[in-house]
C-alpha cells in the first residue's frame, strides 16, 4: 500500500532523470540569431518532443570551437564561408552539393539611440562629422561587421570612419554597445534592431543592400553529431514555410 | 608580431601599477592598523574583484558608467568622451579589477612587521603616515615588489574587462591579449603561437625573478 502511494514519486524521479540524462541537440548559432531563435527552439521541442539549446557567438570563434571538437550538432552561420570551411575540412555536412545549406538571409542597419541627439539614421550620419563612434562587429570574425566594413568601402567612408570605429567580437555586441549609449551608432543586424527594447529605444535606417555582397546565412550539420536524425529534424523545421516566414518577421529575409 | 599591441599592453599595466601601489600602499595600511567592523568590509570590499567575474565588472563599467547614467554622463563631460572604448576606460578598469592582486601581499608584508616595532613607533609618537613611511615600506619591501610585479602581470593577463569595454581600437584599447583571440579567430594559429608565447615569456620571466629575489633574500636573512 505504502509502495503505491509513492509510486507517482518515484515515477516522477525516474522520468526527471532520464529527461535530464537525454542530451539536448546543441545548436552553434551566429550571434544575429540571439533574438530570434529562442522562440523557434522552443516551438521544435513542442512540435517533436526534441529539446535544444543554442549558443550564440560569433561565425569565425564557433567554428573554430567546431574544428577543435566542440560537441555541437548543428551550426548556423550568418555567411558561408565559415560552415564551408568546416566542410572543407571534412568536419560538417551540407547539402548535397557539398555547399552549406541556405536558411536564411541577414540585413544590415544603421541604429541610433533616441536619445543619442543625432539626426536620424541615414547615409549622411554616416558621412556627417556628428558621429563620434561607430559601433560595427569584427570584419575578421563576424560576417556582419565583413559587411559593415564593405558598405563602409562601398561609400567611400573607411577611411575616414576608421578611427572612429569600436568593434565588438560579435554583431550582438555591437548591438549592446550602441544600446548601452557607449557608441553613438552602429551598423548592426536587423534581427537586433527589431528586438523591442532596441525598438523602444532608437531608430533603423536598412542600408542599400547592393552596398555590401549578401549575408546569405548557411547551415551545417556538424560530422561528429550522434543525433544525426534529430538535427536533420531541425534543419528541416527551420526551412519549414511557417518558421521561415517567422524568421522574416524578425529580420531576415527567408531562404527562397 | 603586433608591436603596437604590445607597446600598449606594457603601457596600460605600467600605469595601472603605478596608480594601483599608490591606493594600495594606504589602503593595506588602513587594513592593517584598524579596528572595528568596517575593516573587514573594506577587506572585504578590496578582495571582490579577485572573486568576480570580469564581465561583471565589464557590464558596471560599460553601462553604469556609461552616458545613460548620472555619474556616466559626468564622466563623459570631464574626458570629453565616454569610458568605454578608451584607455583611461581600460586603466579603470584595470585599476578595479587588479586591486587584490596590489593589496593581498602588501596586507600580507605590513602584517608582518614585528608588532612591538609597531607599538614602539606610536609611543613615540608616530602618526599612521609616518608608520608607513619608516616602518612598513622599508621593512615590507618585498612585498611591495610582489605586489607591483602581481598588478603588473594580471593587468597585461587581462582579458574579459578589456573585451567588453574595449572595442578592439589598435593604439588605445586592442592589447595582447585581444589580438591574441583575433589571431585565434583568424584561424592564423602562427601569429597566435608567437603571440601567446611571448605573454608566457614575459609572466614566466618576472615571476622567476621575483621568487629568486625572495629566494636570496631568503637565503641572506637565514
Amino acid at each position: 500500500m505504502r509502495t503505491i502511494r509513492f509510486l507517482p514519486i518515484f515515477a516522477a524521479i525516474f522520468f526527471a532523470a532520464a529527461l535530464a540524462a537525454q542530451t539536448p541537440l546543441r545548436v552553434a548559432a551566429a550571434a544575429d540569431l540571439q533574438p530570434v531563435l529562442p522562440p523557434i527552439l522552443a516551438q521544435f521541442q513542442h512540435a517533436t518532443g526534441i529539446r535544444a539549446e543554442a549558443t550564440y557567438k560569433s561565425s569565425a570563434v564557433l567554428t573554430s570551437q567546431i574544428l577543435n571538437g566542440a560537441p555541437f550538432d548543428v551550426f548556423l552561420a550568418a555567411d558561408f564561408s565559415f560552415p564551408q570551411r568546416l566542410i572543407d575540412a571534412r568536419a560538417a555536412q551540407g547539402a548535397s552539393a557539398g555547399q552549406p545549406i541556405l536558411y536564411a538571409k541577414g540585413t544590415l542597419v544603421l541604429w541610433t539611440r533616441n536619445d543619442a541627439h543625432l539626426p536620424a539614421p541615414s547615409l549622411d550620419l554616416l558621412r556627417g562629422p556628428a558621429l563620434h563612434r561607430l559601433a560595427i562587429a569584427n570584419p575578421q570574425s563576424a560576417p556582419y561587421g565583413r559587411a559593415a566594413v564593405a558598405a563602409l568601402h562601398s561609400l567611400g567612408l573607411y577611411a575616414s570612419l576608421q578611427s572612429r570605429l569600436a568593434t565588438a567580437e560579435n554583431i550582438a555586441q555591437a548591438a549592446q554597445f550602441v544600446y548601452s549609449g557607449n557608441a553613438d551608432a552602429g551598423l548592426i543586424s536587423m534581427t537586433s534592431a527589431l528586438t523591442p527594447q532596441l525598438r523602444q529605444a532608437g531608430r533603423y535606417f536598412i542600408l542599400p543592400r547592393s552596398l555590401y555582397p549578401p549575408l546569405r546565412q548557411g547551415a551545417v550539420l556538424i560530422q561528429a553529431t550522434h543525433q544525426r536524425e534529430a538535427a536533420q529534424k531541425f534543419l528541416n523545421f527551420l526551412l519549414s514555410p511557417a518558421i521561415q516566414a517567422q524568421l522574416a518577421a524578425s529580420g531576415l529575409t527567408p531562404a527562397h | 608580431m603586433d608591436w603596437q599591441a604590445l607597446a600598449l599592453t606594457l603601457r596600460l599595466a605600467t600605469v595601472t601599477t603605478a596608480i594601483l601601489l599608490a591606493v594600495a600602499m594606504p589602503l593595506a595600511a588602513l587594513l592593517v592598523l584598524g579596528r572595528g567592523r568596517w575593516r573587514a568590509a573594506l577587506e572585504a570590499l578590496a578582495t571582490l574583484p579577485l572573486v568576480l567575474p570580469p564581465t561583471v565588472l565589464g557590464f558596471f563599467l560599460l553601462v553604469l558608467l556609461g552616458p545613460r547614467t548620472a555619474i556616466g554622463r559626468a564622466i563623459t563631460a570631464l574626458l570629453g568622451h565616454p569610458l568605454a572604448f578608451s584607455f583611461s576606460g581600460l586603466v579603470v578598469g584595470s585599476v578595479i579589477y587588479s586591486l587584490p592582486f596590489a593589496v593581498q601581499p602588501l596586507v600580507a608584508g605590513f602584517a608582518a612587521v614585528e608588532p612591538g616595532l609597531v607599538d614602539a613607533a606610536r609611543l613615540l609618537g608616530a602618526g599612521p603616515v609616518r608608520l608607513v613611511r619608516t616602518l612598513f615600506v622599508p621593512l615590507a619591501r618585498r612585498s611591495i615588489l610582489a605586489a607591483a610585479v602581481l598588478t603588473f602581470l594580471h593587468t597585461v593577463g587581462e582579458f574579459g574587462v578589456v573585451l567588453m569595454l574595449g572595442g578592439d581600437i589598435p593604439g588605445s584599447t586592442r592589447t595582447l591579449s585581444i589580438v591574441l583571440y583575433n589571431q585565434v579567430e583568424a584561424f592564423d594559429y602562427a601569429a597566435a603561437n608567437r603571440t601567446a608565447a611571448i605573454l608566457l615569456a614575459l609572466s614566466a620571466t618576472a615571476l622567476a625573478a621575483i621568487y629568486a629575489g625572495s629566494q636570496l633574500r631568503g637565503g641572506r636573512r637565514a
